[in-house]
């Protein structure tokens, strides 16, 4: 009986002690992962979706509460402290799972134009050499410089040509672009105020 | 001290791990496709093996037998968490390039191995010289498989190109047989080198590997 108390205490006491020690290791180590996760899972994203900023982006990001209460991460683009454009992250229904795609804008907040100036896929479990060419140039391209207009695929009366094959990973690629424009147009009159304070001395 | 040598210098040839005692070969085989991630991984478990060698040391003489496999577990577990979230805030890419075999690292059979046969047996110096002795063996081995089959797979070595563009890469040393083939040969040139050694002193070849299992311990024949 004596050794079964012990048993039951030494073992509960050595996991307890563990969890305790997990824990306080995780809450250091948290914002150094999450700098990490920018820096090597979006951060090549986010450079190919815009050029000609001469900012970090992940370093000035700030992160916005959409209408239905979800938290969303913009990275700006700021040129000479101008705001030029911004990215953010989009999903996508697709053929294995969900497509992340990072969709840049190119923005002027004083004369309210904005169009799409590129994409990148982050994420996606879409099938190798079929599905998974909506991450090709090829298919990427199309979107680079694109107005908001006509961002549908062909066969749905748009301008964007969809992948031989994967109509299903081009669809959803489309899709989360159509759900990024529609997210930049509920938040981007506050950009401005975000980083365009930046201008004043 | 001499003692403390021993126990240190054993992990570095006479049981060199994987090697000699042929345990852990899962991440073996899996990770040392290149020289810098199997130096990595043998960094991780330098870590992970010397502080459970530690702990389980110095809580040896509360552990009831009958649970102790679980208390070596848990605090294995629980280093090699530790280790994956810190590889993941400071060395993302190689936590890329390891992926699921650091988290595996728990079941890596060197760890329990050292537990079970040396460290909850020994007292904490001995415990700790054993470990860092069993890891340094063990990160050198991966660190010298990655090296070969890293120079005949890619024609580089820490991914600095050292062959030049008249090299061929063999893909057969990056995919898993070509590890096969390596620790085999390997391991055939570390007893071939023994015997050989033997014969100088005058003394008679051995037939495969020849442990001194009251001092080791890790297969647990008494």
């Amino acid at each position: 009986m004596k050794e079964m108390i012990k048993m039951v205490v030494v073992l509960s006491l050595i996991c307890s002690l563990s969890g305790l020690t997990l824990a306080s290791v995780r809450g250091v180590t948290k914002p150094f992962i999450e700098e990490q996760v920018l820096t090597y899972v979006q951060g090549p994203a986010i450079k190919k979706v815009y050029t000609g900023n001469d900012n970090n982006p992940v370093r000035d990001r700030k992160t916005f509460t959409l209408k239905d209460g979800a938290e969303l991460t913009v990275f700006p683009f700021l040129k000479g402290s101008r705001l030029g454009g911004v990215a953010f992250e989009s999903h996508g229904r697709g053929y294995g799972g969900e497509i992340g795609v990072m969709v840049g804008f190119s923005y002027d907040p004083a004369s309210d134009m904005a169009d799409v100036s590129g994409i990148g896929i982050t994420t996606m479990k879409e099938t190798p050499g079929v599905g998974s060419r909506v991450n090709d140039p090829e298919f990427g391209e199309q979107f680079k410089n694109h107005p908001f207009k006509g961002m549908a695929l062909k066969s749905a009366g748009g301008d964007i040509s969809a992948v031989a094959g994967a109509t299903i990973s081009s669809t959803g690629t489309v899709d989360a672009v159509k759900t990024a424009i529609a997210t930049f147009n509920e938040i981007k009159g506050e950009f401005s105020s975000t980083w365009g304070s930046q201008e004043q001395p | 001290m001499n003692r403390l040598w021993k126990e240190f210098s054993k992990g570095l040839w006479n049981e060199l791990p994987p090697f000699k005692v042929v345990l852990g070969l899962c991440p073996v085989l899996a990770v040392t496709k290149t020289a810098d991630n199997g130096f990595g991984m043998g960094l991780a478990v330098i870590f992970v093996l010397t502080l459970s060698n530690m702990l389980v040391s110095s809580v040896r003489k509360v552990i009831p037998a009958k649970v102790r496999i679980a208390c070596f577990i848990v605090i294995a577990a629980s280093l090699v968490v530790c280790v994956e979230l810190l590889m993941q805030a400071f060395a993302y890419p190689l936590y890329q390039q390891l992926g699921i075999f650091v988290p595996l690292i728990v079941v890596n059979c060197i760890i329990l191995g050292r537990a079970e046969a040396f460290a909850s047996k020994n007292p904490i110096t001995y415990a700790i010289a054993d470990g860092l002795g069993m890891g340094i063996g063990f990160a050198m081995s991966l660190t010298v498989l990655g090296a070969i089959r890293e120079i005949f797979g890619y024609g580089t070595l820490f991914g600095v190109q050292i062959l030049g563009s008249w090299f061929k890469p063999f893909t057969f040393m990056v995919e898993a047989p070509g590890a096969f083939v390596c620790l085999g040969l390997g391991l055939a040139g570390m007893n071939a080198l023994t015997n050989w050694q033997r014969r100088l002193k005058g003394l008679d070849a051995i037939e495969g590997p020849k442990h001194d299992c009251a001092s080791c311990g890790m297969c647990n024949i008494k």
